[in-house]
């Protein structure tokens, strides 16, 4: 599969190229031409500090991607070094299994304001699991023993009762809105909230809005005061 | 070292749950290590009778899947110290767990606590060949009815079936009044049929419904007879010797126990 052997991945800091160890110098330079070819404008004129992975590479062969992309792709290309970051990463966690749970990543979802969107209608019961890669809406109820995992925002058109986790691949920007919200248990991101032990039964509707900040959940009424 | 105790019946809603809860509480009152294990995937209940519901992270099943540490899925209780909770997963089945994990599980968890103490789901199925696989003691629960005593006694062949010898029995909800009428069996019927040691007997108390819905123990209210009773059993689990109520005496304890709060005797 020559489309592999070489893949591009945006990231905040910039771009990282994902190489495969079994490949010669020579095809690699060949990919990133055609790719950044095929890229046509699209780097021109953007500042890039640009990380290699999946592969060794040596001084003469590092100064040759850099200057092919500097030369061909339009783009500034501030450095060039192998990313490290995700190599220790990588160290780190072997020896301990990784939580499975609430999983980080560089990449986590980004359609917040705008993006891939699931809508459920109905009850969600007790030991019912609605996982989506993107935002998520219930219209109905989602009762406790329920659990909600989404990795942009979770919205509910009811009371929202159960376990919640927005931004479950790591977004902090993510939110969760309720009709009433009173979850067992709110997740953004990687903080977690419980519910108070004392428990007040409310049932008139109070719409709210979850967000973190830091590591502290806020919850706000998000309507005025009628 | 310590043990493992597995709480079965077979019939559900005899009160494995709040047995369960309860001895647990019991003996972490009574100063011991303990740590609870909710077996039955896909229902659990443990969590909200005990009213750690809101702290559950990781279960049981991502114990045994290895995407966490035990220590990690161990739910510290909110008023004793020394007692925790193993939950069980809600959006899985019996099927996600199989009996040498459990083995294994108790085995690790043996070396820290002084008792393990599972609950075991309903029925006869994989979720009970989970609970008792690791078990070195079992108490069975019934209540005064045919059917809970007829499927005590299926449990406590397949018990022994899995070399659980000398399983003790606990009599859960019996209601004196009923049984002075002749409306109910009697704690001797009930040993008649099993033929296995009693451990204790509870009477049926409302209190249970109130502590159940709060997330406390019963054995913890001093005012609850129930407890009392789960008082009395965590006693007998220590091996000390307390004697069990004999029914009419236990009328004349409950009448005195009513009168002692200024109830109606009826």
């Amino acid at each position: 599969m020559e489309e592999s052997m070489v893949s591009f991945k945006g990231t905040v800091n910039g771009l990282t190229i994902i190489l495969r160890e079994q490949d010669n110098i020579d095809s690699i330079l060949e990919q990133i031409e055609k790719k950044v070819s095929s890229a046509g404008r699209f780097f021109k004129g953007v500042s890039l500090d640009v990380k290699y992975r999946g592969k060794k590479l040596s001084k003469e062969d590092e100064e040759k991607i850099f200057n092919l992309l500097s030369n061909k792709s339009g783009a500034v290309i501030k450095s060039l070094s192998e990313d490290t970051e995700a190599i220790a990463q990588a160290q780190d966690s072997a020896p301990t299994p990784a939580p499975s749970k609430i999983k980080m990543r560089n990449y986590f979802f980004k359609g917040i304001n705008e993006g891939l969107t699931k809508f459920y209608k109905g009850t969600v019961r007790s030991g019912q699991l609605i996982n989506f890669d993107g935002n998520l809406v219930v219209i109905g109820d989602v009762n406790p023993g329920a659990e909600l995992i989404a990795s942009g925002n979770v919205i509910v058109m009811g009371s929202l009762r159960g376990i919640v986790h927005a931004g479950a691949d790591g977004n902090t920007e993510a939110v969760v809105v309720a009709l009433n919200l009173q979850p067992t248990q709110l997740r953004i991101a990687n903080v977690i909230t419980r519910s108070p032990d004392e428990k007040e039964v409310r049932n008139n509707f109070i719409p709210e809005l979850a967000y973190i900040k830091g590591d502290t959940v806020y919850i706000d009424r998000y309507l005025p005061l009628r | 070292m310590g043990e493992v105790l597995v709480v079965t019946s077979g019939k559900g809603g005899v009160g494995k749950t709040t047995t369960t809860a309860n001895i647990g509480t019991g003996l972490a009152l009574a100063g011991k290590k303990v740590v609870l294990i909710d077996t039955d995937i896909g229902l659990r209940n443990l969590d909200v009778v005990m009213g750690l519901e809101n702290r559950i992270v990781y279960d049981l099943v991502d114990v045994v899947e290895g995407s966490c540490r035990v220590k990690q899925a161990l739910i510290k209780d909110k008023r004793y110290e020394g007692l925790f909770l193993l939950p069980a997963a809600q959006t899985r089945d019996k099927t996600a767990v199989k009996p040498e994990q459990m083995l294994k599980l108790c085995e690790e968890l043996k070396d820290e606590f002084d008792l393990v103490l599972i609950d075991c789901p309903a029925g006869i199925e994989q979720g009970f060949k989970n609970a008792i696989a690791g078990a070195n003691r079992a108490i069975v629960v019934t209540t005064p009815e045919v059917s809970a005593v007829r499927d005590a006694d299926r449990i406590i062949g397949l018990l022994e079936a899995n070399d659980l010898r000398n399983p003790k029995l606990l009599i859960n909800r019996v209601r004196v009044d009923m049984v002075k009428r002749g409306d109910m069996m009697t704690i001797d019927d009930i040993i008649d049929i099993l033929a296995i040691d009693l451990i204790g007997v509870v009477p049926d108390d409302e209190k249970i419904v109130v502590s159940t819905n709060k997330g406390e123990p019963a054995v913890t209210d001093s005012k609850s007879i129930a407890g009392q009773a789960y008082r009395n059993i965590t006693k007998r689990i220590l091996g000390e010797d307390v004697p069990i109520l004999d029914l009419e005496a236990d009328e004349g304890f409950l009448v005195k126990i009513k009168k002692m709060f200024g109830m109606k005797t009826t």
